[in-house]
């Protein structure tokens, strides 16, 4: 049926001239076209149409190709026109004749767009790879060619198709939707690609500037997907939690990141002075819609006291002009602008009342109330006025305001009929409902340092239930495709670990007593510091210039001096923070070859071996576990804090361990990484311990995590961080040398050898 | 030794915050070895010269370094063409002379420095030079004072259980923002309501502690801020110059701090 409409709208009139049978047709066209061609390409172009012909595909798809490959002659060169007969057979063969009668046309349009051949090649590139990965969505992707090219350069579009690739797995309806910018997904990538301002740019900055003025913590997170046009996205207060669209079109650049501060801005001034919900009573729509415009006016008017430069942020967005016809969504805006610009002059009387009842209540401005009064009289007159109000239809202006759902109470009201009347405060209900439904099982888009955020969500989301966990928290993944990070790609949620039996780890302990203290004397030895100065030495480096006086003098006096003259600086402390990361994914539970023990009991001995080591010379150390569900739901499981003791508890957390699911490694050491970067000491070591290749079951490309967990490792050491992984099983040694470089790995396959390879691990952190 | 160089002559200015004069009165006709705490730039070092200036009492400032030995404190023996000759150190001499002993960042120091000051501060107030084979005995007038930043310096910095209950200590934050205000104005000469815009703008750098910055913007920073200001650089500038740019660099801090001062314009 697509194919069909698509065939419709693209296919080739016959021009006058053409012969009406295919057949024909097609030889016509060929000898036109051999003419566009220099003479040595005439006969392979020419072979090309005829293979096409042959193949049965149908008669259309050489018909398009024989009429569209020739204009890529004169934009790009002969042989890309020739060799696009290849990629058209290809998408005969994997999607559709529809989709392989298109592509000819859009190439044109592709190639008119980006010029270079380089550029154009690497764009057939991309489709291709569409069609083998995903061969239902490449109709949509060549449908929106213009778009697509005009826009995104040819790396950057690989970039989008990628991720939409890669966030849709093998799920085609899904697929289908991401390419047909159903998916508002789709539009956010795209956008991303695009170069444009997106929220996730700016939120650290954005937040940080709440802070600096208020010293507010909302949690601030993307707008939940709606079925609203995104021209009609406006920033959402809910219950504290400020959910902001990714982008606000028609902003670019610097606009972009004013639009989002003024936004937030506002969000701050509600927060702060905004502190009671106006109950819905009897309101009409419209009166509704102006007690919101007014508590805007009277926010921002209060936050202009604390902060008048805030004028400066608010004001360019209120464009409003006194003229043209009187329409209540014209009249509101030249209201919200009569509001807050002192320069403003608007004849209308309704205007201007408006603005003297609301000046007039100056010192009054602490009182909510005082906009519940004016907004009624305000909506009572244009009422007499039979002004015509479309609550379906508005939208607050200008765009950086809120929608104002988080100041009504919609508690009681519910399922009153309204009448016609009600529609707006209906569907403000109903989004309100949306909202409220959407914040308790959506818990992510956090990307933050502040415990304060951290710690709502953890209420957040014990509310909701759905999920036994504490925090969740979205972290960007590296896409070695592309050579860049994608933002806030996936979640670390952490869950509570299970209880075990505490004495499995004791028993291990007994069992291996003799490990336990070479282990300890192993670490204690291990000087990992600062280095120190050491005066009076009898060898070192330099003199010790007291040493050498008193010496000097000894000998004045007669006397036999003291050779220890000398200085010399060594590391005396071991001053080192260690978080043990443990792989507990789903092939932990095989069986090491070498030995009769599963890899996870082998992790189990070894974590225990070396926490009471470290337990015992109170050295920080933090135990946590992961393993992964799909990029949405990393598991991440605290067995030990790095403030908290190694008590019983941690050491029953630590035996209730069990392997499942998959290895997302590079989002866990992520997560890992904030706590080991608060530690405040000389070195910090993320000691990783696996059973090898990362996986996930929506990652098709072993490569992807690999690659993904290699890239955390660098920027981690950036961080001023140690990674080094021991690796359970030699099997999976070879990525994890590859994550991890050749000297941060070590492997053993039996408990035995760890006293073995533990000095390596603190060798290298002092040399 | 002749300690009149040592002595303040002019009145330093000092804006009191709390009762920490009469506090610090009242230790010193105990001699009471005192402890000033607080975050940097808050007035430490400025209450000690004023409360030296109003005790009229010598002051021998040491700011402590980490390779900083015992020696470097007490004195040490030097050598000459004639032989060797005993120089005392700048502790050494306070505690002959009678003079107020000031060590700035205490921490800083080597801990085995921290430990000589020992026996001057409890009851028996004497300096043991080994060395020399002399005691001395503390001259009545002296005093010794500590200051100390807690919070930015790791654990392993901290000072001794034994050191930290030798002394009395008094807390000191930043002044409340009239009080602030009113130093400002006069440490730079400008309008007191300008001084009050920048103790405002200093609040949400103030905000941003433990969001990113170690300290929020110290009043000393507002005085250096305020003294550009009269010499006729524009309120952004100075806060760029004074207020942002020294703190942090991270850019988005940056950001999030210009845009909250230009917001306060």
């Amino acid at each position: 049926m697509v194919a069909s409409a698509t065939r419709g709208k693209y296919a080739v009139q016959p021009q006058s001239q053409e012969p009406s049978s295919p057949d024909e047709r097609l030889i016509y066209l060929i000898d036109k076209g051999k003419t566009f061609f220099p003479s040595q390409y005439q006969i392979l172009w020419e072979r090309a149409c005829s293979k096409l012909a042959k193949a049965g595909y149908g008669a259309l798809i050489p018909l398009s190709y024989a009429r569209h490959s020739p204009k890529l002659v004169n934009i790009l060169n002969p042989e890309a026109a020739i060799n696009l007969a290849a990629s058209v057979s290809l998408a005969a063969i994997k999607v559709n004749r529809a989709a392989a009668e298109l592509l000819p046309k859009a190439a044109v349009v592709a190639a008119t767009e980006l010029k270079s051949s380089h550029a154009f090649s690497s764009w057939i590139m991309t489709i291709e790879e569409l069609v083998h990965h995903a061969p239902e969505s490449s109709l949509a992707v060549l449908e929106r060619t213009q778009k697509i090219v005009s826009t995104l350069t040819p790396d950057r579009f690989r970039s989008w198709v990628l991720a939409g690739l890669r966030s849709t797995s093998d799920d085609t309806l899904r697929q289908i939707q991401y390419f047909s910018f159903v998916d508002p997904e789709s539009e956010k990538w795209f956008l991303h690609e695009a170069g444009d301002v997106v929220f996730t740019n700016l939120e650290r900055k954005l937040k940080l500037y709440l802070i600096s003025l208020w010293n507010l913590m909302p949690p601030v997170r993307d707008l939940v997907a709606s079925t609203s046009p995104l021209s009609m996205r406006r920033i959402s207060i809910t219950n504290g939690v400020v959910q902001v669209p990714e982008v606000f079109p028609g902003f670019h650049d610097e606009q972009a990141e004013k639009i989002f501060r003024a936004g937030l801005a506002h969000a701050g001034a509600h927060l702060m002075y905004s502190t009671k919900k106006f109950t819905l009573g009897e309101l009409k729509p419209i009166q509704v819609a102006l007690v919101s415009l007014l508590e805007d006016a009277r926010v921002e008017y209060l936050a202009m006291q604390a902060f008048p430069g805030l004028r400066e942020l608010w004001l360019p967005f209120h464009t409003a002009k006194p003229s043209g016809p009187k329409l209540v969504p014209l009249l509101l805006t030249r209201l919200s602008r009569a509001l807050i610009d002192l320069e403003y002059r608007d004849r209308d009387g309704w205007v201007q009342k408006g603005r003297d009842m609301f000046f007039d209540a100056q010192n009054d401005m602490t009182n909510p109330t005082l906009c519940r009064n004016i907004g009624v009289l305000l909506g009572n007159d244009l009422g007499q006025l039979r002004a015509q109000f479309n609550s379906k239809t508005y939208v607050v202006e200008p765009p950086y305001r809120d929608d104002n759902m988080g100041l009504w109470d919609f508690g009681d009201h519910q399922g009153e009929d309204e009448g016609d009347d009600g529609i707006f405060i209906e569907a403000m209900r109903t989004t309100q409902e949306d909202i409220k439904d959407d914040s308790s099982s959506n818990q992510d888009s956090e990307d933050s340092d502040d415990r304060d955020e951290q710690q709502y969500s953890a209420r957040e989301s014990l509310d909701s239930e759905h999920r036994e966990s504490e925090v969740a928290i979205r972290y960007p993944e590296y896409d070695f495709l592309t050579g860049a990070e994608r933002p806030n790609w996936t979640c670390a949620v952490e869950y509570f670990p299970d209880f075990g039996d505490a004495y499995k780890i004791d028993r291990i302990l007994e069992k291996h007593s003799n490990l336990v203290n070479r282990i300890t004397n192993l670490i204690q030895s291990a000087n990992v510091s600062l280095p120190e100065r050491l005066h009076h030495q009898s060898v070192g480096e330099s003199l010790d210039l007291d040493a050498c006086i008193n010496a000097v003098i000894s000998r004045r006096m007669g006397e036999i001096p003291d050779p220890r003259i000398y200085s010399t600086t060594e590391r005396k402390h071991r001053d080192l923070s260690v978080l043990v990361l443990l792989d507990v994914s789903n092939s932990t539970n095989d069986y090491v070859q070498t030995a009769d023990t599963s890899i996870l009991e082998l992790e189990l001995q070894a974590t225990s071996l070396l926490a009471y080591a470290m337990s015992e010379l109170d050295d920080p150390f933090a135990i946590a576990a992961f393993c992964s569900d799909g990029k949405e739901d990393v598991h991440y499981y605290r067995i030990k804090d790095f403030e908290s003791p190694y008590d019983s508890s941690a050491r029953a957390y630590l035996a209730g361990l069990q392997g499942k699911l998959s290895t997302r490694m590079g989002t866990a050491m992520r997560h890992a990484t904030r706590d080991l970067i608060a530690q405040r000491t000389h070195r910090r070591l993320l000691l990783v311990v696996s059973d090898g290749e990362p996986s996930d079951i929506d990652v098709e490309d072993q490569q992807y995590l690999v690659e993904d967990a290699r890239y955390v490792t660098r920027s981690i050491s950036r961080l001023g961080i140690d990674t080094f992984c021991v690796g359970l099983d030699g099997s999976g040694d070879s990525y994890l040398h590859k994550i991890f470089g050749r000297k941060n790995v070590t492997v053993i396959d039996r408990l035995e050898r760890l006293p073995e390879r533990l000095p390596m691990l603190y060798f290298r952190l002092t040399a | 030794m002749n300690l009149d160089s040592y002595l303040i002559t002019d009145e330093p200015y000092y804006s009191p915050t709390h009762n920490e004069v009469q506090l610090f009165e009242a230790a010193y006709v105990n001699r009471m070895p005192m402890m000033l705490k607080g975050p940097t730039g808050c007035g430490k070092t400025r209450f000690v010269e004023y409360m030296a200036w109003k005790l009229k009492k010598p002051l021998i400032t040491v700011s402590c370094h980490e390779d900083m030995t015992a020696s470097d404190l007490v004195g040490r023996y030097l050598l000459d063409s004639e032989g060797t000759i005993w120089h005392d150190g700048p502790l050494t001499i306070a505690v002959r002379q009678g003079a107020i002993c000031y060590l700035d960042e205490i921490v800083e120091a080597r801990q085995d420095t921290s430990v000589v000051i020992h026996s001057l501060t409890d009851d028996r107030r004497i300096l043991s030079l080994e060395k020399k084979n002399e005691v001395v005995k503390a001259h009545q007038d002296f005093q010794i004072i500590i200051s100390y930043n807690p919070g930015y310096q790791s654990v392993l910095k901290d000072l001794k259980e034994s050191t930290k209950q030798r002394f009395g200590a008094i807390d000191f934050n930043y002044p409340n923002p009239e009080d602030e205000a009113k130093i400002i104005a006069h440490e730079s000469g400008i309008d007191n309501k300008t001084a009050a815009k920048l103790v405002y703008i200093s609040e949400r750098s103030r905000n941003l502690k433990g969001h990113g910055l170690d300290e929020g913007a110290s009043t000393r920073m507002l005085i250096y801020a305020a003294q550009l200001m009269a010499q006729g650089v524009s309120l952004e500038d100075a806060c760029e110059v004074a207020l942002v740019l020294p703190i942090t660099d991270d850019h988005d801090i940056r950001n999030a701090l210009s845009s909250a001062i230009t917001a306060c314009a």
